[in-house]
Parts: structure tokens; C-alpha cells; sequence
């Protein structure tokens, strides 16, 4: 049970993040070249993106020997975590620019302004890209930790879920969710995902966690604490 | 061919920031592999070394980042006396 929730979780909150992205993108071609187009477009990387779920996790789950793909996607859950945590710690002791929604909305309306064709391809591709490029992040999130942890029906109910809230809120707001913690989720999810990926990497060695799946929060305990180290010792450099 | 290219760099840059942190990671988890397949090592003290470094790494990278931004930013004029 603490599995599944954990699991569900994890791919919930990844994709929170990655959506909350594309939200921005769909935001500004919505509200700045009509709803049409970029619906099309969101509609049409929903269903590339869910081909993707559905034939890789499938693939994964069904073809690949448990403790090869343990490794494999350990290591890979790895190095997608650390990647996400490193920014995070730069974000947070002030060296790279927290991610602005208002921002990235700012920037996407300023590039699209201009007159609309009947046909707007523009909106279109610049939505359907947007959702697909955010949402190939939700797709690993999603086929890594489901595959890995055999809980496939809760990584991938936790990825849609995430998707819908962050619609939900879109369709009601109509505006960038700039007041999303973003880069405190992001940090979050890196924590997780390190974790997840070191457990099942080592798993795929062939060792045993002391404690079974209950390790999992030690190693949270542990990437926690060197990531706060890391900020600390980041931080005072930069203010001598 | 802009999207797929596009889409390609996306897809590694999932995984790769730095190419040498990237190398420095995939060394580390070889390594551990190595000890618990080849050499049979005890699971418990490989994995505590696994973890260790792998967030001695993370420290590592984030200061060296750090300190290569500060060079590269200018430092700010004196202010007039």
C-alpha cells in the first residue's frame, strides 16, 4: 500500500510540474490567437503522448527481464533526478533565475501577436509542441516509476489526475499559474526521483535494501541533507 | 525536422545537463554494480558507498557550477566615494 501511494505520488507531483509548463504555453496561444487551434493542438499531443505510454510501457513491462530493466531505468530515474535536483539547489542559493511563469507567458504572447488565419496552423503546431515536449517528461516520469515498481495503473492514474487538476485550475483562472511552487516541487520531485532511481538501480545489481521499500525514505533523508548542504556551500561563496 | 531535432535534444537533456557529471554518475553506478555482481562484495556497505558518493557528486557539481557562474559574471564597478 505505501508503495502504490508513494508511486502514485511521485508521478502525480512530476507531472504536476511538467503540466503547469504546458498550461503556460496553451494559456498564451489560447488567449492571444483564439481557442480553436491550440485545443486541436493540445488534443493531438494528448493522444501522440498517451501511443507513447501505452506502447512503451507495454513494451517495458512485458519484454524486458525485471532485474535489467531495475538497472536500466534506476539509472536512468537517476540521472533524470540528480538533473532536476542541481538545478534545484542553483535555484535555490540565488546562482540560476527561478523559472517565472509570468515569464514564459509573457514571452510565448509577445512572439504569437499578430492577425490569425481561418486555418491557424501557428497555434496549432506552437501548442502541440509545447504539450508534447513538456509531456515526453511526463511520459518517463510516468513508464519509469510505474514500470519499475509494477504499480503501472497508479504512476499512470497519478499522471492524469495531475494533468486534469492542472487543467481544471487553468480553465478557472485563466492566467499562468505563476503562484505554483514550481521550483520547490521541482526540488522535491528530484529528491524523489534520485531516490527511487538509486533503490531500483541497486535492486537491478542484484542487492537487497535493508528495511525493503522503507529504505527509500533513508535515501530521501540522505539527498535531502547533501542538497541542503549543497545550497549552503554554494550560497557562501557568492556572498564573500 | 526542427521538431524531431527538437525533440531528440529534449529527450537526452532529460537525462544529461552536464556531460561530465553524466560520465561521473554512470562511472559511480558501474562501479557499484561491479562490486555486488563481480566481486560478490557485501550488499550493505557497497549501497552506503553508492549513496555517499553519489551525493558527494551532487555537492561537487553544484559548487563548480557555482564558482565557473561567478567567474563568469563581472564583478560590479566600485561605487563613487
Amino acid at each position: 500500500m505505501g508503495q502504490q501511494l508513494f508511486t502514485f505520488g511521485a508521478a502525480f507531483l512530476g507531472s504536476a510540474v511538467e503540466s503547469v509548463e504546458a498550461l503556460t504555453i496553451v494559456l498564451a496561444v489560447g488567449l492571444t490567437r483564439g481557442w480553436r487551434a491550440p485545443l486541436y493542438g493540445t488534443v493531438a499531443a494528448l493522444v501522440s503522448l498517451a501511443v507513447l505510454v501505452v506502447v512503451f510501457g507495454q513494451l517495458i513491462v512485458e519484454r524486458v527481464p525485471e532485474s535489467t530493466l531495475k538497472l536500466v531505468i534506476g539509472t536512468l530515474l537517476l540521472l533524470f533526478g540528480l538533473r532536476w535536483l542541481h538545478k534545484a539547489v542553483l535555484r535555490s542559493a540565488g546562482v540560476v533565475a527561478m523559472h517565472d511563469e509570468e515569464h514564459a507567458y509573457r514571452q510565448t504572447v509577445s512572439q504569437l501577436e499578430g492577425a490569425t488565419e481561418r486555418h491557424d496552423w501557428v497555434g496549432f503546431v506552437i501548442a502541440f509542441k509545447g504539450v508534447f515536449l513538456e509531456g515526453i517528461e511526463v511520459v518517463f516520469i510516468v513508464v519509469a516509476v510505474g514500470g519499475t515498481s509494477k504499480y503501472f495503473p497508479e504512476a499512470v492514474a497519478g499522471g492524469i489526475l495531475a494533468m486534469l487538476v492542472v487543467a481544471a485550475i487553468g480553465v478557472v483562472v485563466r492566467k499562468p499559474l505563476a503562484r505554483v511552487p514550481e521550483n520547490t516541487l521541482k526540488y522535491a520531485v528530484g529528491i524523489i526521483l534520485t531516490s527511487l532511481g538509486t533503490f531500483w538501480a541497486a535492486e537491478g545489481m542484484g542487492a537487497s535494501w535493508p528495511f525493503d521499500f522503507v529504505s527509500i525514505f533513508f535515501l530521501v533523508a540522505a539527498y535531502l541533507a547533501a542538497s541542503q548542504l549543497a545550497v549552503q556551500l554554494v550560497r557562501r561563496p557568492a556572498l564573500a | 525536422m526542427r521538431f524531431i531535432r527538437s525533440a531528440a535534444s529534449r529527450v537526452i537533456g532529460l537525462f544529461v545537463a552536464d556531460w561530465i557529471q553524466t560520465a561521473v554518475i554512470l562511472v559511480i553506478v558501474a562501479a557499484a554494480w561491479y562490486a555486488i555482481s563481480g566481486l560478490r562484495a557485501a550488499p550493505v556497505p557497497v549501497l552506503v558507498g553508492l549513496v555517499v558518493l553519489l551525493a558527494a557528486q551532487h555537492i561537487w557539481f553544484a559548487l563548480s557550477e557555482a564558482r565557473r557562474d561567478a567567474r563568469s559574471t563581472p564583478l560590479p564597478s566600485p561605487s563613487p566615494r
